[in-house]
């Protein structure tokens, strides 16, 4: 945050970078002027200038790397980036281009124009003029050396070193000296007495003289001033050289000087042009190759600015698109691209606000739903529902408890289906199938079915369920397992009939045994024997089933009456074992706890279940009348999540008759010529007091088979 | 990953760097120290060298057409020390031009510190007079110290700054303008 603040504006940035620009490129055209102070610095200015162009490249083609990277990934804005900025280098290479090369062309003729045939002949024969003029001069001096050296050839014997001052005022020389041979210095005169040491040829001027006798040439005496300085051998008895220089006059000097300064700035030029083409179009292609560098970098600088709210923008779309409707963007701007943004993040706003409220609405009916739901599954009464076609849309967990079938796993198939599965069910779910499809208003009907824990009645209602517009659109059955409540009707109907017995029917058997035992006894006496004996098997038959008939009665109030007097843990094994004690005589008693010996106890009555275990092995060694097979199973099991004992009475007697199951447990029903019928009517009453469950074991296709379960603790 | 890449790409660059020095380009026309010396006359050493300059056609081409070169010969005397950078003790330039007169046809070469110069009517002349450096004085014998080694080193630069303008950024690209010689070094004998 602290650094973005310390930042300097794009814009200033730019600024800046082309003044720099400017300012290098100024310092070396400036410098391309050979005049100027900056010629020094050319060299490191175009070195400068070329790193910087070099920077400005490199940091271009990381910009271009860059952005072909963004458009190989389909980043948001790349696409436009490179329209843009294609747009702009198009735009701005297009005039730098047309430009750049008339300016070259112009530059090349420019240069080309400064120098033609006519003024190098003219700068040429300029020479060659002042060349003549000097030479001419030269000659004329040679030869006024030449009279000289043959005057004093005729006058060698007399000559003195005081001849020589005239001689060189004579002439009009600068300087004059003689030398000897060996090129020692005879006489010297100069028309500046203040030099007294004259001029001495070099040796490659005495090789020349040797060779040739005579030497003239120009010799530079300073910077700017010339002499002609000319040698000519003298003959006589010992060869002689005498040396004249000539002031070349200053005029003249200056006039060669000039001349000399001119052809050779020219020929330089001349032979400099292409060179100086070169340079120029170095600057040019320089100033032309960084103006159009720093404008494409700055394009990718500015471009980014522009483009940032619309990469935003899509990102934010993007966002949108798979879902994510918080997305708010920043705004950069106060333009057009700024109000763009500005919308978006209402719009965003907006879409999470109606989204949030749907949910909202959502959860609300999905806990509406659940709410209903945990209801329905609470009920103790199984309820499904239908679609139109009949088949199941839900089915609550009472539905499982009453049928034992999942039918939560049976949903979008039919009742029918479900029976295909399940044949203990297939009757009661075919019949409330016909009801479902006949039935057009509410309905109730009692079903029987027998389940593997024996016969249950279910109540079922139905009724059929119609939209607005009248059409079915499905049907609910509620049913409910009412095989307790019937049973208890029962009991409550047997222990009134138990009641009514009593008072009513064993009530009047006492008088009638008195009556019967006192007509005996009166008449006994009376009578003769025959009559007496007949009399007395009478009134003993009659005692007799007043006898039996008491017990019968008391045996149904027995009944009638609850037996679960007191409630202690029971070991059931010991039990059982106990009771077979009781029948260890008879042989072929099996008795199997499997692995559960110690863990087979309930809550009761010790004496019922004592009962209990009696009447039914009782009931098996009646069936097999004491030859057969019998066995006992006891193992713990779960059911419904509680613990069960389970017992199982097994024989291999004749079995029961189809049906009688159905009945074998109401009281009077027996299949024994002996008994009262009462036996297993006891036996179920006493398991159901205890709160458990008896029924007989369809399964056994061989005997009888009957399957206790009692709650364990 | 990413960074000790980097890393290692910077190492790789310095080891490379560090290993192989900027090759001195030494070109075809490079001059040529043959032989120089250091004599002591009186109190001062006096410098004596035998160079060896070789002119590119190009070089030669842009005399004739009036363009002026100049070389400097640079002298350069180091006190040698163990384990450190040896110290200057004496350091001279010695410039020298050499330029076409067209009106006198004539080669001129100057020394531009002492003014001393001749015309030479032919270039091998005026490079031979170039060539041969004599007795110039350089140092004190006083300056050195008694003991220690000392370097002499003499090479030929030429002076390409000092070329016309259009001919400067050519000189450091063209090969034929490579005219400067290497260090000719030697011990002295103090």
């Amino acid at each position: 945050m602290e650094y973005e603040k310390l930042k300097p504006p794009v814009s200033v940035s730019i600024l800046v970078l082309f003044a720099l620009i400017l300012f290098s490129l100024q310092l070396m055209s400036t410098a391309t002027q050979e005049s100027s102070e900056l010629s020094a610095m050319y060299s490191w200015l175009l070195l400068i200038n070329a790193l910087g162009s070099v920077v400005l490249f490199v940091l271009v083609v990381a910009n271009i790397a860059a952005l072909t990277r963004r458009l190989k990934k389909r980043e948001a804005g790349s696409r436009l980036t490179t329209r843009m900025l294609s747009l702009f280098v198009l735009q701005a290479l297009a005039p730098a281009a047309i430009v750049f090369y008339f300016s070259m062309q112009f530059l090349h003729q420019g240069i080309d124009s400064w120098f033609n045939v006519e003024i190098d002949r003219a700068m040429e024969d300029a020479l060659e003029l002042s060349q003549a003029s000097l030479d001419q001069r030269m000659h004329w001096h040679l030869m006024q050396t030449q009279q000289l050296a043959e005057k004093l050839q005729l006058s060698a014997e007399g000559f003195s070193a005081h001849e020589i001052e005239n001689f060189r005022a004579q002439l009009g020389a600068a300087e004059m000296t003689l030398f000897s041979r060996q090129g020692r210095i005879i006489a010297s005169s100069s028309v500046n007495p203040a030099d007294i040491l004259p001029s001495i040829p070099d040796e490659q001027i005495w090789l020349q003289l040797r060779q040739s006798g005579d030497y003239i040439a120009l010799a530079p005496v300073s910077e700017n001033e010339l002499m002609i300085r000319s040698i000519v051998t003298v003959k006589g008895l010992d060869t002689w050289y005498i040396q004249t220089l000539f002031p070349v006059p200053m005029r003249i000097a200056d006039l060669a000087d000039s001349v000399e300064f001119a052809f050779v700035r020219y020929q330089e030029m001349n032979f400099l042009r292409d060179s100086l083409k070169l340079t120029f179009s170095l600057a040019l292609s320089l100033v032309l190759l960084m103006s159009l560098l720093a404008a494409i970098w700055v394009a990718f600088i500015s471009i980014r600015h522009i483009v940032a709210p619309v990469k935003e923008l899509v990102k934010g779309t993007q966002a949108v698109a798979s879902g994510h409707y918080e997305q708010q963007l920043p705004v950069t701007a106060q333009d057009d691209l700024g109000f763009l943004v500005e919308s978006f993040n209402i719009m965003t706003q907006r879409i999470s606000g109606a989204r949030d409220e749907i949910r909202q609405a959502g959860v609300e009916v999905e806990n509406q739903r659940a709410y209903l739901e945990t209801i329905l599954a609470n009920l103790t009464a199984g309820v499904i529902s239908f679609d139109s076609d009949y088949k199941i849309r839900t089915a609550n967990q009472a539905a499982f408890r009453i049928f034992h079938v999942h039918v939560n796993q049976f949903i979008g198939q039919s009742l029918l289906s479900l029976a295909q599965d399940h044949a203990e069910l297939a009757e009661p779910l075919k019949s409330i199938q016909r009801l479902l499809e006949q039935a057009d208003d509410i309905w109730q009907q009692r079903i029987a079915f027998l389940s593997l824990n024996g016969r249950h009645e279910l109540l079922c209602r139905g009724t059929p369920m119609y939209s607005h517009e009248g059409m079915r659109v499905g049907a609910v059955v509620v049913f409910d397992d009412v095989t307790d409540l019937i049973q208890a009707q029962k009991n409550a109907a047997w222990g009134e009939v138990a009641r009514r017995l009593a008072h009513e029917i064993k009530n009047p058997l006492t008088p009638i045994q008195l009556s019967a035992e006192r007509l005996q006894l009166k008449l006994s006496a009376k009578l003769e024997d025959a009559d007496a004996d007949m009399l007395q098997r009478s009134t003993r038959t009659i005692v007799q089933q007043v006898e039996a008939m008491k017990e019968m009665v008391d045996d149904f109030s027995e009944y009638a009456k609850t037996s679960k007097k007191q409630a202690v843990n029971i070991d059931l094994y010991a039990l059982v074992q106990e009771v077979l004690g009781l029948y260890a005589l008879k042989s072929g008693i099996v008795i199997q706890a499997g692995q559960d010996k110690k863990r087979l106890s309930i809550n009761g009555d010790p004496i019922s279940i004592r009962q209990v275990l009696h009447n039914l092995l009782k009931n098996a060694l009646e069936a097999t009348e004491g030859h057969g097979h019998i066995e006992v199973d006891m193992q713990r099991m779960q059911k419904n999540n509680s613990d069960f004992i389970e017992i199982g009475f097994f024989d291999d007697g004749p079995g029961i008759k189809e049906e009688q199951i159905e009945q074998i447990f109401e009281p009077y029903v027996t299949t024994k010529a002996k008994g009262t019928g009462l036996g297993l009517a006891i036996v179920k009453k006493i398991i159901e007091e205890h709160g458990g469950a008896i029924w007989v074991d369809t399964r056994r296709r061989h005997g009888a088979g009957f399957i206790i379960h009692l709650p364990a603790i | 990953m990413r960074s000790s890449a980097k890393r290692k790409a910077a190492l790789i660059i310095l080891l490379w760097g560090w290993l192989m020095p900027v090759p001195v380009f030494a070109g075809a026309y490079a001059a040529i120290v043959k032989d120089a010396e250091l004599t002591l006359q009186d109190e001062d050493y006096l410098l004596s060298a035998e160079i060896q300059y070789r002119l590119s056609p190009k070089a030669t081409d842009a005399l004739k057409n009036g363009v002026p070169l100049f070389w400097a010969v640079n002298i350069r005397i180091q006190r040698q020390r163990d384990f450190w950078w040896d110290e200057t003790i004496v350091e001279k330039n010695l410039r020298f031009k050499i330029q076409y007169q067209a009106l006198l046809n004539v080669y001129r070469v100057r020394n531009e510190d002492s003014g001393e110069g001749g015309n030479f009517s032919s270039l091998a002349s005026a490079m031979d007079a170039l060539s041969s450096i004599r007795y110039v004085p350089v140092l004190n014998k006083s300056t050195l110290a008694d003991g220690e080694r000392y370097t002499a080193g003499l090479r030929v630069l030429f002076e390409r700054e000092l070329l016309p303008l259009p001919l400067r950024p050519l000189a450091y690209l063209n090969p034929q303008w490579y005219l400067s010689s290497g260090w000719y070094l030697w011990n002295m004998k103090n």
